[in-house]
């Protein structure tokens, strides 16, 4: 009924609660496109999903494990992971392309396997569990490569540098991929049984296994899943820059929690969910790219953009908190 | 029979309760027995100042735990200390570079800090908004702004006041550790020997119950931003006295071992809940055990992997003995 | 004739389509225990509520002591000398006793906290007003629920300045022995002139502490009994529920069928022992029993929410696994549980959503969410058991009880199982949906399932049971048959207030 009423009488606070945080995405979008008209070319556009391509997919993996009610600070080791035995694979064991890919993605499922053994297993809660992966998972890749060189490999098979570097009809297949992953990931979280199990057992973990929920499988699959998809971003980076850089997941954690809050804060009842996740990669793409045209100095760009993180945070949730008010 | 199985049990799971602090002593003493000249006088004082940004910066972390809750995801956290530590460090590094006094410094970056601890109060008390993210996402805007602040330099330490925190001694101890020391008393005392402080850790005890009391759970949480705010501006003065000035990325390394030092805290303490004093202690164990591994000749690069499985053990070993209760 | 401790006098309280208190009287003199009782929705919560000040009526009067507070707000009341015992243990687990007493009124001395006089004052008020010798650096967590209910008083009395103390259910997590501690320091406090509001639901110890008794239905004091005695208790029921009480339950004709559930020799261990059941197919099978009687663990057992440590059960003469409470679904055995708002449902959840929890898997396709078939189904469910609003997309926290449970009956109707454990089916349900809930199970048994019902409330075991198993002390102390099944025996055996077996006891 207060939408009624809402949709009656020109309401500011009516038109917030429904399009707050769509109208200051317009008028982001607006501002880098008339400071720098490059910005909307198709070109750039691409650019943009391009460039969100690895994010995305670590974003994918971090909205499933924070459905479930956890937090995983240990997305990065997987991707690293999933890289290192990728090329590892390739250089010292002079495997084939699509062995390589398995090597990768069996190495970030380690990561995951760890991570559920301590949750699962130890019921450490999942932030200090993957905190500790991360510690230890750092280590490991300091010890493997003697204190954090990149391994490169520069003779990679072109089936894997096509992972990255590759095209369908002008597409490059790093966003093909993350667009499958999408798709895969909104199947999977959004319209399956399985999914709303997982929603459910993060919302109400007592109430799920009244229900019959075999929870801790499905936390289980969920801590595997979603470090095999991070990997996937690992194999993307790999075939990228023809190496492995220890560590470099790291960079990708903090953007991936908030574009996952961001994509929480949009959704009607404040759940994580896909799409939400994807129009925050999304944002934060877009405010990466906008300010690389803009021309400014690296750490200004770097500062603005942190500050429009915390901005477009609080205005998800102020947006949300309204929304619920209205809801009671 | 029942009361006496109940303290059978309950013998048990102080003994597993204990195990961390055990697990501690134990590794301590065994690089004491390789590197015969590591459980000295002069080392001590070597752990201790290595220490101390770790402490300082836990002690405003553990106030915010004390009065949010413990649970990490929904509870109180403030990730964004580090960021405070080293937005001060950069302020004062640039402003005394400049050639201007230390007091204007000193005032200008305490007015950084506190504004950024006003803001996470702000959006965690009014807006609702979980501490975790706010405070992560402060740290990165944080981080950000004293990068165009400082121009990712390096900047040597021009200041003798702050250089005295290292190298002046009184009563045979660095300045440094005596200043902390008195500190962590003062924040003892306030955190844990005040109303004040009972009240801060009642609200994240139990949220309901300390409203019920006529507690004002939110100034609570409020001031505990604020307390932590102004506990990463003197980290940042430490900061500088330890690194004889200004070095970029110093933040992420002091985020995980402030992390770290808490949580081990909960699990040293006999109530197993967050305490300043717990976190303290697991901020110079912390520093002990790097120390002490790097004597006894051990990888540089296993450190964190003995970190990561010290947290780990230590957590699981608190949660068993939890269940054991 | 003395000044009343508190007077509210035709208090009216409207909440959207509700008026939960309708020209309500309740008046309450120093020195006495006062019982205030009545069923679930008859208005007590809410008249609690409105003396503590949270509640402004729209009409009415309240005076403390003779004088008018108008309009009261929480302040007021508590300046007043009015203290309130609330049903929920408010304690920090990780506070000492001394901690938890003084939380808010810390007292302070010149060097901070003055720790020593808070925990000898503490530890006096225990001992000397409530008659238990608690250590004050005691952890809470290590108390028994008793001992917390006490810390509790202590903290609501230590300030001496209490004239009027609310006590709303203050034994319902208690096991009977632990009562007579509660019961004991309300003597103490009595003797000191204070007055007492007692809220319970448990006639037996309302009859036995309380010196005066109001009654409570549909908004109303409907009567006021100034002598107690042990017999007053079935006045006290006929004037609670009125004169529906037939009318309440559902009729039945129902013969139940052969022995189909067998618990053999089931214990966890710790809170039940050695408990045998044979439960009929088409038969409602009651538990009674106190808090940590081992009623509710039994259940959780059942369930596989806790383990046991030695029994069998089964199923037709085959073992039935429920290990785990997915394997108990598996095999056709589901359970409402007492606590709807955590173990229940999905709270954040949609109806639609909570309702087909269970039963995802026969509307999907290829793993896929059918969502038109999920919103049909879920559409019969809401018509079928009337949910209200019937609205597929409404977020169950913010439905009334009533419709919450009818929402968890939902999700087990769709799943057609064989055997529906009912643990406090109706705590917090409304009048009106109860009777509909009763039907409801009554309608199951019908159509031969089998049925447990663990209940609290004596009254909704006779009404609906064919049989009641009577739990005490972690055993069945006995099982009584339909012709010997009324509410006063069944109280008395579920209280330990007789152990003889009214009329000839059928084995």
């Amino acid at each position: 009924m207060e939408h009624v009423s809402a949709k009656g009488n020109f309401n500011l606070r009516g038109i917030v609660v429904r399009f707050g945080f769509l109208i200051v995405f317009a008028l982001f979008f607006a501002f880098f496109a008339t400071w720098n008209p490059v910005f909307i070319s198709g070109n750039n556009l691409l650019n943009i999903v391009e460039g969100s391509a690895i994010l995305m997919i670590i974003a994918l993996g971090m909205t499933l494990i924070v459905a479930t009610g956890g937090i995983d600070l240990s997305v990065g080791i997987a991707l690293d992971f999933g890289a290192a035995f990728a090329v590892v694979a390739m250089k010292t064991y002079d495997m084939g392309w699509g062995s390589a890919v398995c090597a990768g993605l069996i190495g970030g499922s380690l990561v995951g396997l760890f991570n559920a053994a301590l949750v699962v297993g130890l019921r450490i809660s999942p932030f200090l569990a993957t905190l500790g992966t991360f510690f230890i998972g750092s280590s490991v890749q300091r010890i493997f490569t003697n204190g954090g060189g990149p391994i490169s490999h520069r003779r990679m098979p072109d089936g894997f540098r096509n992972i990255a570097q590759g095209d369908v009809f002008g597409i490059p297949s790093e966003v093909i991929l993350a667009a499958v992953l999408v798709v895969i990931y909104y199947l999977v979280l959004e319209r399956s049984v399985w999914g709303r199990r997982v929603h459910a057992m993060g919302m109400q973990r007592s109430a799920s296994i009244v229900a019959g929920i075999r929870v801790n499988r499905i936390l289980i699959a969920c801590f595997v899943f979603a470090s095999i998809t991070c990997a996937v971003g690992g194999l993307i980076s790999a075939a990228n820059i023809r190496m492995f850089t220890p560590l470099s997941g790291f960079s990708y954690l903090l953007d991936a929690i908030a574009a996952v809050f961001i994509g929480a804060a949009l959704h009607p009842r404040g759940r994580p969910n896909v799409l939400g996740t994807v129009a925050g990669v999304l944002f934060l793409g877009m405010v990466t790219n906008g300010l690389n045209l803009m021309g400014l100095n690296f750490n200004t760009k770097d500062a603005l953009s942190g500050i429009i993180l915390v901005s477009a945070l609080a205005l998800a949730v102020a947006q949300r908190n309204m929304r619920n008010a209205d809801g009671d | 029979m029942q009361a006496n199985a109940r303290h059978q049990k309950h013998a048990l799971a102080t003994f597993v309760g204990l195990l961390p602090l055990i697990i501690f002593l134990a590794l301590l003493l065994y690089v004491g027995l390789n590197a015969p000249n590591f459980l000295t006088f002069m080392n001590l004082k070597l752990v201790l100042a290595q220490s101390l940004p770790v402490v300082l910066a836990v002690i405003g972390l553990s106030a915010v735990v004390m009065a949010g809750g413990d649970d990490v995801v929904s509870g109180g956290i403030d990730l964004s200390i580090p960021a405070t530590a080293v937005l001060c460090a950069g302020i004062v590094a640039v402003i005394t570079t400049a050639g201007l006094s230390l007091v204007l410094a000193a005032g200008a970056a305490l007015v950084a800090c506190m504004l950024v601890g006003g803001i996470n109060a702000l959006l965690v008390t009014l807006l609702r908004m979980t501490p975790l993210l706010t405070t992560l996402a402060m740290f990165v805007a944080v981080v950000g702004i004293n990068n165009v602040i400082t121009s990712r330099r390096r900047l040597d330490l021009t200041s003798d006041a702050i250089a005295s925190l290292r190298q002046d001694f009184a009563f045979g101890l660095p300045l440094g550790i005596i200043i902390v020391g008195i500190l962590v008393l003062i924040s003892y005392h306030l955190l844990h020997r005040t109303k004040w402080g009972l009240n801060l850790q009642a609200a994240g005890g139990s949220r309901d119950a300390a409203e019920i009391s006529g507690i004002r759970v939110n100034t609570l949480v409020a001031q505990s931003y604020l307390l932590a705010a102004f506990m990463g501006f003197v980290t940042g003065f430490f900061i500088l006295a330890r690194g004889n000035g200004y070095s970029p990325g110093t933040e992420d390394n002091l985020m995980l071992e402030m992390v770290l030092a808490n949580f081990l805290g909960a699990a040293f303490s006999p109530r197993r809940v967050v305490t300043m004093w717990g976190a303290v202690l697991g901020a110079v164990l912390v520093a002990a055990i790097s120390i002490g591994l790097k004597t006894i000749g051990v990888n540089v690069f296993w450190t964190d992997l003995i970190k990561g499985a010290l947290i780990v053990t230590v957590v699981a070993l608190s949660a068993i003995s939890e269940r054991v209760r | 004739m003395t000044e009343a401790a508190f007077r509210l006098r035709d208090i009216v309280q409207v909440f959207p389509g509700v008026r939960a208190l309708d020209g309500a009287n309740l008046t309450v003199h120093p020195g006495e225990v006062h019982g205030l009782v009545g069923e679930n929705g008859a208005g007590k919560s809410t008249i609690i509520k409105v003396l503590a000040g949270v509640y402004q009526p729209a009409e009415g009067h309240i005076d403390v002591g003779g004088t008018a507070i108008s309009p009261a707000t929480p302040e007021k009341i508590h300046a007043a000398g009015v203290r309130f015992i609330h049903q929920e243990l408010h304690l920090v687990p990780h506070f000492t006793v001394t901690e938890s007493v003084f939380m808010g009124q810390e007292l302070a001395g010149p060097m901070g906290l003055a720790t020593t006089r808070m925990r000898r004052a503490a530890e006096a008020f225990m001992r000397d007003q409530l008659g238990s010798a608690l250590p004050g650096n005691r952890l809470i967590r290590d108390l028994s629920p008793a001992e917390r209910k006490l810390v509790q008083v202590a903290r609501a009395l230590i300030d001496g300045e209490a004239r009027v103390v609310v006590f709303d259910e203050p034994t319902a997590p208690l096991a009977s022995e632990e009562v007579l501690k509660i019961m004991k320091a309300i003597e103490q406090l009595k003797s000191r002139g204070i007055a007492i509001l007692y809220v319970s639901h448990y006639l037996n110890e309302i009859t036995e502490l309380c010196d005066r008794v109001t009654v409570f239905r549909k908004g109303k004091d409907v009567a006021v009994f100034d002598e107690i005695t042990a017999d007053t208790g079935t006045e006290l029921v006929s004037a609670m529920i009125g004169r529906e009480l037939d009318a309440f339950f559902p009729a039945t004709s129902r013969q139940a069928g052969e022995v189909a559930l067998r618990l053999q020799g089931f214990s966890d261990g710790q809170t039940f022992e050695d408990v045998t059941l044979d439960i009929r197919r088409g038969e409602i099978f009651g538990i009674a029993g106190l808090i940590g009687s081992g009623r509710e663990e039994l259940v959780d057992a059942l369930y596989g929410l806790r383990r046991r440590a030695s029994g069998t059960l089964t199923l037709d003469g085959t073992v039935l696994d429920t290990q785990s409470a997915a394997n108990a679904v598996a095999n056709g055995m589901v359970l409402v549980p007492r606590d709807r708002r955590h173990d229940g449902l999905v709270l954040p959840m949609t109806v639609e959503e909570n309702a087909t929890l269970a039963t995802l898997d026969e509307s999907s396709s290829l793993g896929l969410i059918d969502r038109k078939r999920i919103r049909e189904v879920t559409q019969k469910l809401i018509g079928d058991l009337d949910i209200r609003p019937a609205n597929a997309r409404a977020v169950t926290r913010y439905l009334s009880g009533g419709n919450q449970q009818k929402v968890v009956l939902a999700r087990w109707l769709a799943k057609s199982a064989k055997i529906f454990i009912f643990d406090e089916p109706t705590v917090g349900v409304d009048v009106g949906a109860k009777s509909e809930i009763y039907q409801l199970i009554e309608n199951l048994a019908s159509e031969g399932a089998i049925i447990l019902m663990s209940s609290s409330d004596p009254i909704e075991l006779v009404g609906t049971c064919d049989r009641v198993a009577v739990m005490m002390r972690g055993e069945v102390r006995t099982i009584i048959e339909k012709d010997a099944l009324n509410v006063d025996h069944l109280v008395a055996m579920t209280t330990g207030a007789t152990d003889m077996p009214e009329v000839a006891h059928a084995g």
